[in-house]
């Protein structure tokens, strides 16, 4: 079911983030940004620029050294670590540049992942959905298939398919098309613009290719962990599934 | 509560690599094996080793103190001047017996539920002669079907018969009837130390494996001994043959507090096999506890492995929500599952093996009796422990690998690729 547009699913208020260590090295610094849904957000910048960070920052997977992140309302630092992962595994999706699926299971069992951590009922609740966005995705004919017997470009399909099967508020994808050629890169980028025009879900998706950023709805450039720019293309749009 | 996902991924993972999964289930299967084996192995060994100390003996002996004639300077009242005068006299020996028997034959059964058997016996010192020929033996006067119940001679009849014995018939073992040259149905005269002459019939030849008993012991009616030895109608001594031995020794000083008698355990006669047969069990326990360890490890180093190369997986997951909890299952589950079938594996294969070497015998004696070569003592609670011992192991060993599996840093293994 498509989402209504416009509300805010993820804010960062005044986020720092420096890592510690001989030398403290900033990674994010000020960093203000609300992520509405339904938006498609590319985050643009050069290497050591602090968007993997950000994305991280985001996805609880990392805490900010100062400032607030704010999610489904709740200021993430209220949460404690389970109900951190409870919220990542109901709430969001990821998409990383490699895309780590489990060898031991068939492309459907893969994509139901999120779902199997939740638990049963989420599992029987999202089965046939899931399987409708592998269809979308040209996976239909192989559900049973294991990873390995996958074309890379397929694999990171499954992987964007799991990022949405819980059928999250906003999906982060890491480089998702780094490890792909530019034919495969661009059409697994194309099928993330379409799942989020299908299905509502707001994407921010961190990359260093800028043509790809031409296809956002917004796009935010990043510079030695500073935002220097944040513009909207187009407004977002929501289309049913 | 054990999670379903957690399950359902610890499980994938074992059959997808079977490889590693039979590795590690043949580590503990080794193990488990072994411990089975050395258990019911050295278990055996023990059991036939004190069956050989006191399969021929009751486990607890009740009889008459021995009186210790006592000088007439020796009384108490000597001491205030008064001349006492006496007779110097040869006494005859004086007989250690037991009058009213009977009455403790019945009521001892009561004292303890670990008493199985209760013999009478009166049992002395004698020649056997035949043509010219002598040797000192101990006839032992008994009830056979009561006396069986401490020292099983029926069932290692060679020929003839133990049970049902006549008045006039004796059992002998087997190298006292070679050694006169004795069948069944020849005639042996008996001489008591006090002179008495009795003539036997010999009725049965047995071979117990005990080579005392075997070569010179005389098996007759209590009736008969009675007469032989003079003792009237009563007995020398009261056997008793206990369902757990190593309590012998506390059973006989309970005993000794209900009867007016004293009473021996076959352990207060024999210490240093006691000794011996502890530090056996202490050795055979290191054995035990090493290997154990050493499955321990076994299952540990594989599963560390495991996750040292699942890292990614193990960042994944936690990324996509599994929480700290659900991940440690995961690897807890798989060492327990491991541990347990691998210990199934191992017990059947120790059983297998036990059974098999259990049935190679060897003749022991010329009488032709067989004895096994190794001695198991297989016991449905040894194969539990084993089992049960490994199910612990590799949970605790899976524990540390599994610990460190939901402290993984989802960051940082994603980001270290």
């Amino acid at each position: 079911m498509a989402k209504q547009s416009g509300e805010v699913v993820c804010e960062l208020k005044h986020v720092d983030k420096v890592y510690e260590g001989a030398v403290p090295t900033p990674a994010l610094l000020d960093i203000n940004l609300q992520v509405r849904r339904g938006e498609f957000l590319v985050v643009l910048g050069a290497s050591g620029s602090g968007k993997t960070t950000l994305l991280n920052v985001m996805g609880l997977l990392d805490t900010p050294t100062s400032g607030q992140v704010w999610l489904a309302g709740r200021n993430a630092a209220d949460l404690s670590e389970e109900q951190r992962a409870a919220l990542r595994s109901r709430y969001m999706g990821f998409v990383f540049q490699f895309h780590y699926l489990l060898p031991e299971f068939t492309v459907l069992e893969n994509a139901l992942l999120p779902c199997n951590i939740v638990g049963k009922q989420m599992v029987s609740a999202n089965r046939e959905r899931v399987k409708e966005l592998l269809e979308r995705v040209g996976l239909g004919d192989r559900l049973k298939y294991r990873p390995s017997q996958l074309s890379g470009g397929q694999q990171q399909r499954v992987a964007i398919v799991r990022a949405l099967a819980n059928n999250p508020e906003l999906v982060l994808a890491d480089e998702p098309t780094g490890n792909l050629d530019s034919k495969n890169g661009f059409a697994v980028f194309e099928m993330m613009r379409f799942m989020n025009r299908q299905t509502g879900t707001a994407f921010v998706v961190v990359t260093h290719d800028e043509r790809l950023a031409q296809e956002a709805d917004r796009v935010v450039v990043l510079e030695d962990g500073r935002i220097v720019k944040d513009e909207v293309q187009r407004p977002a749009m929501t289309h049913e599934l | 509560m054990i999670d379903r996902f957690s399950l359902s991924v610890a499980i994938r993972h074992l059959l997808f690599y079977k490889g590693q999964t039979l590795l590690t289930m043949g580590v503990v299967a080794v193990s488990v094996t072994l411990i089975i084996f050395l258990g019911a192995l050295i278990g055996g060994l023990q059991k036939r080793l004190i069956s050989s100390v006191t399969g021929a003996i009751p486990h607890v002996v009740i009889r008459q103190p021995e009186r210790q004639p006592v000088a007439a300077w020796e009384v108490a009242a000597a001491t205030d001047g008064t001349l006492y005068l006496g007779e110097r006299v040869k006494l005859q020996q004086q007989k250690r017996k037991i009058e009213d028997w009977q009455i403790w034959e019945g009521r001892l059964p009561s004292y303890s539920e670990n008493i199985r058997a209760v013999s009478p016996v009166v049992e002395g010192q004698a020649f056997v002669n035949r043509n010219e020929k002598r040797k000192a033996v101990s006839v032992v006067g008994m009830f056979p079907e009561k006396h069986n119940a401490v020292v099983d001679i029926q069932s290692k009849l060679v020929r003839g018969r133990f049970f049902g014995l006549n008045g006039g018939e004796a059992v002998i073992g087997f190298k006292l009837a070679e050694e006169f040259g004795l069948g069944l149905g020849d005639k042996i005269r008996v001489v008591s130390a006090d002179g008495n002459v009795a003539n036997y019939t010999v009725a049965g030849i047995f071979d117990t494996g005990f080579s005392v008993v075997d070569s010179s012991t005389v098996f007759v009616p209590l009736r008969d001994a009675q007469s032989l030895f003079g003792v009237g109608n009563a007995v020398t001594t009261i056997g008793l043959k206990l369902k757990r031995i190593f309590e012998a020794k506390d059973l006989a000083q309970q005993i000794a507090l209900q009867v007016p008698y004293e009473t021996r355990s076959w352990m207060e006669d024999n210490q240093q096999l006691l000794s011996g047969l502890r530090a056996q069990s202490q050795s055979s326990n290191l054995i035990l506890v090493f290997t154990t360890i050493a499955a321990g490890f076994g299952i540990a180093s594989i599963m560390i492995t495991s996750v040292v190369t699942r890292l990614r997986e193990i960042g994944i997951l936690k990324a996509v929500g599994a929480t700290n909890r659900q991940i440690l299952q995961i690897f807890a589950i798989e060492g327990t599952l491991l541990a347990f079938f691998g210990a199934v594996a191992g017990a059947i294969q120790g059983i297998a093996l036990s059974l098999i070497l259990y049935s190679i015998r060897t003749q022991v004696s010329e009488t032709g009796r067989t004895a096994e070569v190794f001695p198991f003592d297989l016991t449905p609670d040894l194969v539990i422990r084993a089992v049960v011992i490994a199910v612990l192991v590799g949970l605790a060993a899976s524990w540390y690998p599994a610990w460190r599996a939901a402290r993984v840093n989802a960051i940082e293994v994603i980001r270290g690729v």
